[in-house]
């Protein structure tokens, strides 16, 4: 499947069959829930990026159903279209944007996504007691649904 | 040439407990006396807030001397923004007497850009899920225990956006 076959199938579920909520609930929601992870963990953020990594595990398990339900594609043959899919179709109906697949491996095995613009870190500025910029994940939920999505499908 | 600047943004929490206060130049030493300044000029909102049911913006609160007008906004969750302007700006100060002609009053109007930005800055701070708003409220009772309980907003962010506001204002511009 072509890449931009692929968007296009992205821009059409955003546009006709995807519920929209409001950008600043889901971003105010989502940095509360990190602001108390890391309250609740002491500002230990080795367990709050492995608490929300499990979080969305468990979000990914659940979503890729309705993934697969709404865009009705099929297998992906390769990694490559895997990660075109993800970044184009995945990323596009659940949060709005297509983070852009680079720093491919030569054995095509790993590859980066890059967001030029996070809709989860709107307004976030991290706490500063000099570690949370190097140690808090604050998108690691994403990271997490990947995982539980992927690992549904089989990968 | 010098026009009006501003001395001294304040942000003032609802139980009148200051959240944040910026002094610039040529007062970033007095402050003492800006405390002292802010502080009075809390007992005019609460007589303006009595008297009659009153717009976000306050106005003129109190012509200090010829050099200083305090100006007041109040938002509707009591957070009170107080902006001190200086009438005469620094380089006349420094230039001596003859300063005093070259201004003939500043519209309301004038210092409302001010604080706008002032508001989307203090709504920014607000919007971070790490900034938490409980950490500025005094408890109520003991108040020896409460006063060291709420400590000034040290935001960096919302810091360098009052200092840039403060530093930039002028009559007419836009933030």
């Amino acid at each position: 499947m072509s890449s931009t076959k692929t968007s296009r199938i992205g821009e059409e579920i955003w546009k006709t069959r995807v519920d929209k909520v409001n950008a600043e609930l889901v971003t105010l929601t989502y940095g509360t829930i990190v602001a108390q992870l890391c309250q609740d963990y002491d500002s230990n953020y080795q367990d709050v990026n492995k608490q929300l990594d499990k979080m969305g595990y468990n979000i990914g398990m659940r979503l890729i159903e309705e993934f697969l339900a709404k865009s009705g594609v099929g297998r992906c043959a390769n990694f490559r279209e895997t990660a075109d899919m993800i970044a184009k179709v995945g990323f596009k109906i659940f949060l709005n944007v297509t983070p852009t697949v680079t720093n491919w491996t030569s054995d095509n095995t790993q590859f980066s996504l890059i967001f030029e613009d996070n809709p989860l870190a709107d307004f976030v500025e991290l706490p500063d007691d000099g570690r949370a910029q190097d140690e808090l994940w604050f998108s690691n939920i994403l990271c997490g649904v990947l995982r539980g999505s992927l690992e549904m499908v089989s990968y | 040439m010098a026009g009006p600047k501003i001395a001294c943004i304040g942000v003032i929490g609802k139980a009148d407990n200051p959240l944040h206060i910026s002094l610039f130049p040529p007062y970033s030493d007095s402050t003492i006396e800006f405390s002292f300044l802010l502080n009075s000029c809390l007992d005019i909102f609460d007589i303006r807030c009595k008297q009659t049911s009153i717009d976000q913006d306050l106005g003129l609160l109190h012509a200090i001397d010829e050099r200083l007008a305090a100006y007041g906004w109040l938002t509707t969750t009591g957070v009170k923004l107080l902006i001190i302007v200086d009438l005469f700006g620094q380089e006349e100060a420094s230039a001596g007497k003859q300063a005093g002609a070259a201004i003939n009053g500043l519209r309301d109007s004038d210092v409302k850009p001010a604080f706008r930005a002032l508001q989307s800055a203090y709504i920014q701070l607000l919007q971070n899920p790490f900034y938490s708003p409980d950490d500025h409220v005094p408890i109520p009772g003991n108040t020896a225990s409460s006063l060291s309980a709420c400590q000034p907003i040290s935001n960096k962010k919302f810091v360098a956006d009052v200092k840039r506001i403060g530093e930039s204002w002028a009559p007419g511009t836009s933030l």
